[in-house]
């Protein structure tokens, strides 16, 4: 049996601060007390989708160990989809502080006295992607951690929260810090960014992880030279030399690490020299860490330790026979030096959210007016990309900014903000290729 | 001398800002903090794309030196130390 969250939270002393969050802090003694509530069965999966990093935490302790499993589900999914993967993860207990999920019970019913913790508990993640439902990764608390240091550092590491810890980045910027005795400091994600990195440096932040965008966004609040980082991380996007260089002259202290992860494989491998990409030298190392493999220019990863991932629910992975899985990252090789490409699947990585064009596409054409769509990706230095809708109104007599205004607020009433398309071009004719399909390129 | 950039890219600031916001853009200051106006990451990548197409350049892209603006005089600056690429 692998070890617990619980277990391994024990040698830490009760007083110490695991999260200090605006609306108050976590103490070790107050997760340590706790397990599933009564009515909970150790055979129970239970789906969790809750935003406050403190309930969240305490929740994650009290069921780990104790359960059969633990779904994460982001608080940004809609209800119908939060039930829909209870439902194929069999999951019969839903835990939220949300309030528009009917079936959920909140975390004070979710919590009741310690009990044994007799189980491994699989935790399952969802990955990212605005397709509709998210494809389920099973992990187990080993996988998730295993990229994470554990040795306990002094002074005490305060980590910078700003993902979602529910989603894969998030959680393993939580482990990182709970398992190596660090404390989360944890901004409210809807305010401005000068007030959260003002919490960040109120709060004694050292280490933080967050997406090229995310940087990009706090080099630009003047709040930001008040940050004093040891670490400086980023991952979820491709790191380009710019804002390496840029973060580099900013926390001159730091060490600078840009990691590639990928949920699917439930690993991913840093890179810490400073420059964009990574040297090809890290894929002809074969030691007992993630197998790195480049094949047809895109890149291949395999978990350590024999560890085999796969999809809930019959879902897809593409696994080779050697254990290596295509990521589905493509990658141009210069001298001694890999570069991320981008996707080789139609997918745009907009500011670290996943879009898929097709579906923006399905969206706009359903939009009474428009003829044709198609929507491309442009580069963007601030966002990684940007989508750009090229529409043919479906007849000459039509008011195009009439159009635009219904086309635009019908993308912001059903999209993500990132997949609503930065501009609308209205145009004769779209190109189509050999297939009769429009072509993005 | 040439005219300076600052009224074209006031004047795409609100466009963007308006389109963003659906309400008023605020009035910039030399020393307004671009990103404390309202204006997420995403209309920041907007605010920049539609500067690329009627300018016909991108300093953050042409910079080689690791720069990010942080006020609307240094955003403007910035934009004016690449016009020469603008052709």
């Amino acid at each position: 049996m692998s070890t617990n969250l619980h277990q391994r939270l024990s040698g830490i002393p009760d007083e110490h601060v695991l999260v200090i969050a605006p609306n108050g802090r976590l103490s070790v003694a107050e997760v340590l007390q706790s397990g599933p509530a009564a009515d909970i069965p150790s055979d129970a999966r239970v789906l969790v989708s809750i935003d406050d990093v403190r309930e969240l935490t305490r929740v994650l302790v009290a069921l780990d160990g104790a359960v059969a499993g633990i779904l994460l589900v982001s608080t940004a999914q809609p209800p119908e989809v939060v039930e829909e993967l209870a439902k194929v993860a069999d999951c019969t207990i839903i835990v939220s502080d949300r309030d528009d999920l009917a079936s959920a019970r909140n975390v004070v019913q979710a919590i009741g006295p310690t009990r044994p913790r007799d189980r491994t508990t699989g935790w399952i993640m969802t990955t990212s992607g605005t397709t509709g439902i998210p494809k389920l990764v099973p992990h187990t608390l080993d996988s998730l951690a295993r990229s994470v240091r554990t040795e306990k550092v002094q002074p005490v590491p305060v980590w910078g929260m700003v993902y979602e810890m529910t989603r894969f980045a998030g959680l393993q910027v939580a482990l990182q810090s709970l398992l190596s005795g660090g404390t989360l400091c944890v901004p409210e994600r809807d305010r401005d960014v000068s007030e959260q990195v003002r919490f960040l440096v109120e709060s004694g932040c050292t280490h933080l992880s967050a997406t090229p965008t995310l940087w990009r966004r706090l080099l630009m609040a003047p709040e930001s030279n008040k940050l004093t980082l040891k670490q400086v991380t980023l991952g979820g996007e491709i790191a380009d030399q710019a804002v390496l260089n840029a973060l580099a002259a900013r926390f001159p202290h730091a060490r600078l690490t840009h990691i590639y992860a990928s949920t699917e494989a439930g690993v991913g491998f840093a890179v810490k020299d400073g420059k964009a990409g990574f040297p090809l030298s890290l894929a002809e190392e074969q030691s007992e860490g993630v197998g790195i493999r480049i094949r047809d220019n895109t890149l291949w990863l395999r978990p350590p330790g024999g560890y085999r991932p796969r999809y809930l629910s019959g879902q897809d992975i593409e696994i080779d026979a050697n254990g290596y899985i295509n990521t589905g990252d493509r990658l141009e090789i210069a001298g001694d030096r890999a570069h991320f490409l981008g996707r080789d699947s139609s997918v745009v990585n907009v500011g670290g959210v996943k879009v898929y064009p097709e579906r923006v596409e399905r969206v706009i054409g359903d939009v009474e007016g428009v003829g044709l769509v198609a929507v491309t990706a442009k580069k963007s230095p601030i966002t990684g990309a940007l989508l750009i809708a090229s529409v043919v109104p479906a007849s000459q007599d039509l008011d195009t900014a009439e159009l635009k205004q219904r086309i635009m607020a019908r993308c912001r009433n059903t999209l993500e903000r990132e997949a609503t398309p930065a501009r609308i071009v209205f145009t004769q004719t779209l190109q189509t290729n050999a297939a009769g399909k429009i072509s993005r390129n | 001398m040439t005219e300076s950039l600052e009224p074209e890219i006031r004047r795409a600031f609100k466009e963007v800002w308006q389109s963003e916001n659906e309400s008023d853009a605020p009035e910039l200051q030399p020393d307004t903090v671009l990103l404390d106006t309202g204006l997420d990451s995403l209309g920041f990548a907007i605010f920049v794309s539609q500067l690329e197409d009627e300018l016909g350049f991108d300093p953050f892209t042409l910079s080689t030196d690791a720069y990010y603006p942080q006020t609307f005089a240094e955003f403007v600056a910035f934009y004016e130390k690449f016009r020469s690429h603008a052709a």
